[in-house]
Parts: C-alpha cells; structure tokens; sequence
C-alpha cells in the first residue's frame, strides 16, 4: 500500500475512532462508577443524532448543526437523569441479569419512541458550512469534517481528563469507583453523584451520535450498531478506563478502515473485531487496561 | 375415587404447579381439534393460524427453556443463545439444499449435533471470562457466526438465507407437522426437567447461588458451567431446528445478538426460577406480538419494552410470582403496615442443639487413617502481594486427630494461611501436602475434595436453598454424586442432612431459604456445611465470629465433641481466646506472617515472646481465667 494511500486510510480510521472514543468513553465511564453496563447508551447516541438532525432541519440553514448540538445534549442530559433516577437507581443491587433487562427494556422503548416521534425513514445532516468542504494533501482529498471529529474528541478527551482529576466531581467519581460506601460515609451523597455520573454518560452518547450525524446516515438501527461496537471496544481496553476505551477505539477503528481498504477483507472487518476482542478476553479475561471484577 | 385424590400433592402450592402442567399437556394436545371446532363454527376463521401460532409458542418455549438452564439454573446470562438456534436451523436448511431436497428429517437429526459442538468449542472460549465478561464474550462469539453466518453466501446464501424447504408428505398436514413439533418439544422439556432435578442440577444451583462456596464443597465450577452451556446449545439447536422445519427458511438474522432477547423476555415473563414459566411467557409474548403487530405495528417495541420493564422492577418472579405477590398485597391491606409473618429464625438455634445426634450423623464421615500421624504438612510457605509478605516461610504440621489453633494478632497472616491450604490463593513458593498428596495450587474444588472441609470468615452460604438443601447439595459435591444427570437431589441424603441439622438445633428451619435465618444461625449452617464435608479436617476461619457468647459455647462444645468421637482433625483461627485455650491441643502463633512459637496451650500461654505481642491487644491471662 502506498503511504498515501495508507495515510487517507488513517484518517478515516482516526474519525472513526473519534466518535467511537466518545460513546465508549460513556459507557465505561458509568461502568466504572455505577457497575452498571447500560445497554440503553447506543439509543441514547441514536436520539441525539435524531434530534440533530430534526432541529438543524427545522433551525433553517444558519447554525443549524450547532442548535441541534446544543439541543441533543439537552435532551441526551435529561433522558440520562430520567433514566437513571427511574430505572437504574431500583436495579443497583440486583443481579447483572435485571440491570441487562432493565436498560435492555429501555432501548426498546427508546426505539419505539423515535420511530413514533420521528418516523421511521432515515434522515441526514450537513455539517456547518466551513466544515463542509475537503482538504487536498499527499495522498487525496480529506473531508473537512473527519478532521473536525477527531479535534473534537481530542477536545472532549482531555475535558473528561480534567473533569476527572482537576475537579472535586472528578475525586468525587474516581472515589466512587473504588469504594462508594466510604465515600458515602464522608458525607458525599452518592446517590446525586450516580445521577450526575449517568448524565455524563448520557451526554457522552448524545454527543457522539451529534458528531456522527453529518458524516452517517441517521437512522433506527444506529442504536444497536453503535453499541456492539461500544461494547467491543470497553470490552477490548477494559470497562471503567478511559485509557482503555481510547485503545479500544484506535483498534476498532483501525480495524474497520483498513479492513475496507483490501477487497478480499472488506465484509470481515466487524469479524476481525469480534476476533481481536476474544483473543483479548482470552488472554486478558478484565480487558488490557481494566482491573478484575470484584 | 378417593384413591385416586390421595395421589395428589398434599401442599396447596404443589398440586397448583401439577394443575398447570396437566393444563399445558392438554392445551397442547386439544389444540388442534379446537381449533378446527372453531373453524366449522366460524367459517370466517381458519384453523391453520391458531395451529401455526400454538407451534411458534412451542418452539420459543423450547428455546426459551433451554435459556433459561442457563439462566435461572446456573446463573450465566449469555448473549451467544440465539447464535446456537440460528445454527440449528441453518444445519437443516444447508443439509437440504446440499442434497437437493432429501428429507428434513435428517438434517433435523444433524441440528443437535452440529450445534453441541459449536456451543462447547464457543463454550470453551466464553468461559474463560466470568460473569459480565462471560456475557460480553458470548456476544462476540454470537456476532462472529452472525457475520459468517451474513457473509458466506455460497453455503448460507448471504443475506437472504436460505428459504424454500420442503417438509415430507407425511407431516405437511398442519396438525400433523404440529404433533410432530409437540412431540420432540415435550420430550426435550422431559429430559430437561430431569436433569434439573437431578444431582447435576443441584450443582448448577449451587454454583448459581454462590461460585466460591460451590468451589469449596468441591464443586469444579468451570467444568459445570461448560457442561450446562454446552447442553443448552444443544437444545437451542433442536428448537432451531424446528423452526427451520416449520417456517422452511433461516436467515442471518436469527443469529444476530438482539435475537436473545426473545428467550431471555420470554423466561423472565414465565418466570426464572420455575420450570415450565418461560412456556407461560411464550404464551403470553406471542399473543401479545401477534396482536400488537395487527392493529399497533409501530408500539410493539414500546409495549414490549414497558412490559420487560415492569418485570424487572415490579415482579422480578415473573408471572408465575403474580400469586405471591398478589397474596402479599392482600395480607399488608389486611393488616396495616404489618407484613405477612415471613418465617424467620429467632436467632440461638443453637441453644436446641442435639450432640448425640450430631455425632452419630451419617452427614459426617468417620476419619479413617491412623492417629497421630502427620496429616497436613506446610514446607516454607511464603505468600506476597507487591511488596508485602503476608506469610513468609511457613512451616507447620497438623497431627491427625489434633485440634490444632493458629492464633495471633490481626494481619498475622491466618486468613492468607487458610487461603493457600484451601487454594483461594497460589503461594509464592513452598508447598502443602495433605494426606500424603502434594496439594500445592491445587484448584480449589479438588483440594475440597481431597478431604479438607472449610468454614469462611464471613459466612458464605447457599442463600435462596433451604437450609437442608444447603447441607444436602454440599454432600452430594463432596461425595461426587453431582456427576448424575438423572434422579432426584432432593431425595438423596436428605435423612442424613435432617439428623446433622436437628444435632446442630436448626432442624425446625430445615426447610426455610437460608439467607432468611439470622446471623448465628447462618453460622450454624457454615459450620454444619464443614462438617459434613471434612472426612478428614475441617478448617474453620473464626467459627464463632459474630455469635454470643452462649451460642460460642454451644458451637465449640459440639465442635469438640464430633472431632473427638468421629475422629476429625481440626484446624481453626479464632480470637476468642477463651474458645481457643478450651478446644486446642496445639497451638501455633503468627505475627507478621511468621510462625512465632508451636506448643501445647500452656506452654505457649507462657511464653514471653508471645505475651509481648498481645500486649496492649488483650490480657492472656486475665482472659483466659475470665
């Protein structure tokens, strides 16, 4: 493969990886806090790009992507503390099984909503308009907005950095993850805590399903695409490490773009996956940055 | 006639669970003939969609069940289930495309077994994870057959599946095809009750209910787990196989990881903890999906979802828990805020104990080797994490027939110690022999089974078996019989079990859930566990902690009694130093991992060293003499 060539793959991989990053980030995030695996984080990322994409319509073409930002992670924030303050709050000491069902249910019902809400044909978005262009280097043509993705989840990378180990919420987070009884000895309340950690999450989704939207096709099975791959990822790196669920998304990235670059591999890249994460668990049955489970 | 009544269950809640089998048998069976009934006297109607909706509810329920052995029997939530069902029915769709049209039949014969391998090599693989990685492995594993499944389209022709098989002549009739599906359904849920029932079964509860007390009754977790999922698959690949049968088609999607949901909705509508409640819940999915679909195609998933929802947070049971809960809403706005009288221990059961009983119980066996003889031997045990060595250079001999104390302050390394003797933990060098056997990192079940009983620290029982059941399945482990997949667990040791619990004073809980006994009485049943499984030593990690002093008493005088008279060798760590100077022959003492002094009571009582390190921790002679 030339190095042009193999640079133009890189970066489809990185985009890739750049929103991937985001969404996993989310569920490992709330993992790692709330021991909890929310099945419902690929719905949440699926109602962000819907109402992306339905308020950038309805907002006319002037800052048309950046209302339906500000409006999906609203609506993403909300429906976490919902959520949350509903469901997952009765299911924290149950077995995995009812926690599986439990947000399992709520994908179903999230579903259903956004087909009744939005219907069932699928919608797209274009991206801001000084995003919306291509870049000619060595190489080819690069769009503009793959560039935009993976700037933007380097920007919210190293915001959950600092949100985690520069503020109070974040010693507050990293706390619960180790010990939430102590932690709710000191006087913290936990159960706000957990609230605010599943909103986090929540957003964390919304915004990746906001910045994929105008470079995919919005629509309803993009709830459980995502999340196999979100679950392959947290699982690869580790669930609960951010560090983790950056690697994880390189590789899956990576795997997804330059499995499609060689014809012969190019309807087995989402198998190459699912191998490396098996290989992983076999190897390393707690993922390669992620601590055994208690 | 009365005869005949007296065969009926004499529990009220026994004989509603055989009214609801002898229901489904005959709704299964008349259905066709009402259909057609139907059919005649409503000409607007037609017999065939009833019958074709009653072999969908036959097959889910098959599927659904065979779920749910892992499921509700052995607590595995795996994602790779419908992968095995899609298997089954791709083994009967490629087996007649390949032969051109030869009969279903046998490629339905094929499905089984082409399924059971690919669920024990998977299985394999999947096991090596626990719990939520388990599950997360299995969905790997489901979406690489779905892939395969999607993309090689010379032999599963892709996307679109294979369609088109035609059924034999003899079963196209419909109420012939559906007898047919009704016949190898009914015999696969008759082998499937009688494996749950059997000893096989109770190790799967077992492991369900606690993994690591499953380990130390000698129960080889990993190898049960493995031997459950693999049968599971088979089954799955039978109702897959049907499905091919009486649809004439698979697909890709059948294999896709979001197809789970159909069996796992379905056993946690019926009901996970009953047998038969996953057919209840197919029942209830199919006629709700059915009519949902009709009128209100775009709320199928709401409703669906509102209803799984609903279960999990209002009725975990399912539906067969609704009386339970029905009854238990009725006795609280009976009686104000007052619950329905749950039966639960009052606490020193002890106080009821039976040494005579105890002793003569044929739950615990008599040691059989020569006393005096070194029975467990420990050469320069050492054990660190990162930089601390919790045991360093451990050296001890246990006697057969001594009652032999490792005391010391806490942090001394006695819990690390009983951890590498039972294999919870791998020693960093040095070795354990027990009974003449080198049983150095030895997995934990063998170890158990080698003869070594255990008694945890913080009480680990079977909490949702009975207290019996507890005591019961224990044996079973310890004396191999967990390996029969046929007769009936609860039938065997059950006298035994009885005597051991009336000796130990907890004979009127025999059969409450263990988990709603106090915390002494909880103790109590640890005890009895490790009693009944030490044929030669028991291993007891605080035996009194967090009973009263009375209870205490009563525990170790019994205790004492049965080492004595049935021959057992006894290692335990206590703090009570009262339990420790009234039931030890020997003594050893720890601190800071090493082995400080070894000797008979008085002589350590008197050592200057020792009295060092208590004090400030407590007065050995003043406690003592207390």
């Amino acid at each position: 493969m030339d190095p042009g060539k193999f640079l133009l793959f890189a970066v489809a991989g990185l985009s890739e990886a750049a929103f991937l990053f985001i969404v996993a980030a989310g569920l490992s995030l709330v993992f790692g806090a709330l021991r909890v695996i929310n099945m419902a984080h690929g719905s949440l990322y699926m109602v962000a790009a819907f109402v992306t994409a339905y308020v950038a319509a309805q907002a006319g073409f002037i800052g048309g992507f950046w209302t339906g930002l500000l409006a999906a992670v609203i609506v993403t924030g909300l429906v976490g503390i919902v959520i949350e303050v509903v469901v997952l709050r009765r299911v924290y000491q149950s077995e995995h099984l009812y926690q599986l069902l439990g947000t399992y249910a709520l994908t179903l019902i999230i579903a259903g909503a956004v087909r009744i809400l939005f219907g069932a044909s699928f919608r797209t978005i274009s991206p801001p308009d000084f995003l919306n262009g291509s870049v000619t280097m060595i190489g080819g043509s690069y769009s503009t907005y793959d560039f935009f993705m993976i700037g933007a989840a380097l920007a919210i990378g190293v915001g959950l950095w600092l949100m985690l180990y520069r503020t109070p919420l974040g010693r507050n987070i990293r706390a619960a993850v180790s010990d939430p009884v102590l932690l709710n000895a000191t006087g913290v309340n936990v159960s706000r805590l957990y609230t605010i950690v599943f909103m986090i999450g929540a957003i964390l989704a919304g915004l990746g399903g906001v910045l994929v939207a105008p470079s995919q096709v919005v629509s309803l099975d993009m709830d459980n695409n995502v999340l196999v791959l979100a679950f392959a990822i947290s699982v690869i790196g580790g669930l609960g490490s951010i560090v983790g669920s950056l690697v994880g998304a390189l590789v899956v990235g990576m795997i997804e773009s330059f499995g499609v670059s060689n014809r012969y591999t190019a309807h087995l890249s989402i198998a190459f996956i699912f191998i490396v994460m098996v290989i992983v668990l076999t190897i390393r049955p707690s993922g390669l940055f992620g601590r055994p489970e208690q | 006639m009365t005869g005949l009544l007296s065969l009926l269950p004499e529990r009220l809640g026994d004989r509603l669970r055989w009214a609801g089998v002898v229901a489904f048998l005959a709704l299964v069976l008349a259905l066709p003939p009402l259909a057609g009934l139907q059919e005649q006297l409503n000409p607007d109607t037609n017999s065939r969609f009833p019958i074709f909706l009653a072999t969908t509810v036959l097959v889910l329920a098959l599927w659904a069940i065979s779920y749910n052995l892992m499921l509700g029997y052995a607590g595995l939530v795996s994602f790779a289930h419908a992968a095995y069902y899609g298997i089954g029915a791709y083994t009967v769709a490629i087996f007649f495309t390949r032969t051109h049209g030869a009969s279903l039949l046998i490629g339905l014969a094929l499905a089984p077994l082409v399924t059971v391998v690919f669920g024990f090599l998977t299985g394999l693989v999947a096991l090596r994870a626990v719990r939520l990685y388990f599950s997360l492995l299995t969905l790997a594993i489901s979406q690489l057959l779905y892939a395969i499944a999607q993309q090689w389209y010379d032999v599963t022709g892709g996307d679109n599946g294979l369609q088109g098989l035609t059924v034999p002549d003899a079963l196209s009739d419909y109420t012939a095809g559906y007898y047919f599906v009704a016949a190898i359904v009914l015999l696969c849920l008759l082998l499937m009750f009688i494996l749950v029932r059997s000893p096989f079964g109770a190790a799967l509860a077992a492991i369900r209910e606690n993994r690591e007390r499953a380990a130390s009754v000698g129960i080889n977790v990993k190898a049960y787990e493995l031997a459950v999922f693999t049968i599971a698959s088979l089954f799955a690949g039978v109702a897959g196989g049907l499905y091919a049968f009486y649809q004439h088609e698979a697909t890709p999607g059948l294999l896709f990881w979001t197809a789970n949901a159909d069996p796992v909705i379905v056993a946690l509508l019926g009901g996970i903890q009953s047998f038969l409640g996953p057919a209840l819940g197919a029942v209830v999915l199919v006629l709700l999906k059915t009519n949902l679909s009709r009128n209100y195609a775009n709320y199928v998933d709401v409703v669906l979802g509102a209803v799984v929802l609903g279960l999990v947070l209002l009725a975990p049971g399912g539906l067969v828990s609704l009386p339970q809960i029905f009854v238990r809403l009725r006795n609280r706005f009976r009686r104000g805020e007052e619950d329905e009288a749950v039966e639960e221990s009052q606490g020193e059961a002890i106080r009821m104990l039976d040494v005579q009983k105890a002793v003569h119980s044929g739950a615990i066996q008599t040691a059989e080797i020569e006393t005096g003889a070194v029975l467990l031997r420990i050469e320069d045990l050492s054990k660190s994490f990162g930089g601390l060595r919790a045991v360093s250079d451990v050296s001890l001999q246990v006697r057969q027939g001594d009652r032999h104390a490792i005391i010391g302050p806490n942090g001394a390394g006695k819990s690390t110690l009983f951890n590498l003797i039972t294999g919870r933990l791998k020693p960093s060098s040095g070795r354990v022999w027990f009974d003449g056997r080198d049983i150095t990192g030895k997995p934990v079940h063998k170890i158990a089974k080698a003869g070594i009983g255990r008694a945890f620290q913080i009480t680990s029982i079977f909490p949702r078996l009975t207290v019996r059941e507890n005591l019961q399945y224990a044996m079973l482990a310890h004396r191999g019989r967990t390996v029969w997949p046929v007769g009936i667990a609860a039938r065997i040791f059950r006298e035994e079990a009885l005597t051991l619990l009336e000796g130990v004073g907890l004979g009127a809980y025999a059969d409450l859930p263990a988990g709603q006994l106090s915390h002494g009485d909880q103790r109590a049943i640890e005890l009895a566990i490790s009693l009944a499984l030490g044929s030669k030593m028991i291993l007891l990690d605080e035996p009194t902690a967090g009973m009263s002093p009375f209870e205490t008493q009563k525990a170790m005088e019994l205790v004492r009694r049965i080492a004595t008279e049935r021959k057992l060798t006894l290692l335990f760590c206590e703090h009570d130093m009262e339990v420790v100077f009234g039931t030890a022959r020997t003594v050893t003492v720890m601190h800071q991992g090493r082995i400080l002094t070894q000797g008979p009571p008085e002589q350590v009582r008197r050592n200057p060293e020792v009295q060092k390190v208590y004090l400030g921790e407590l007065d050995m002679d003043e406690e003592v003499t207390a």
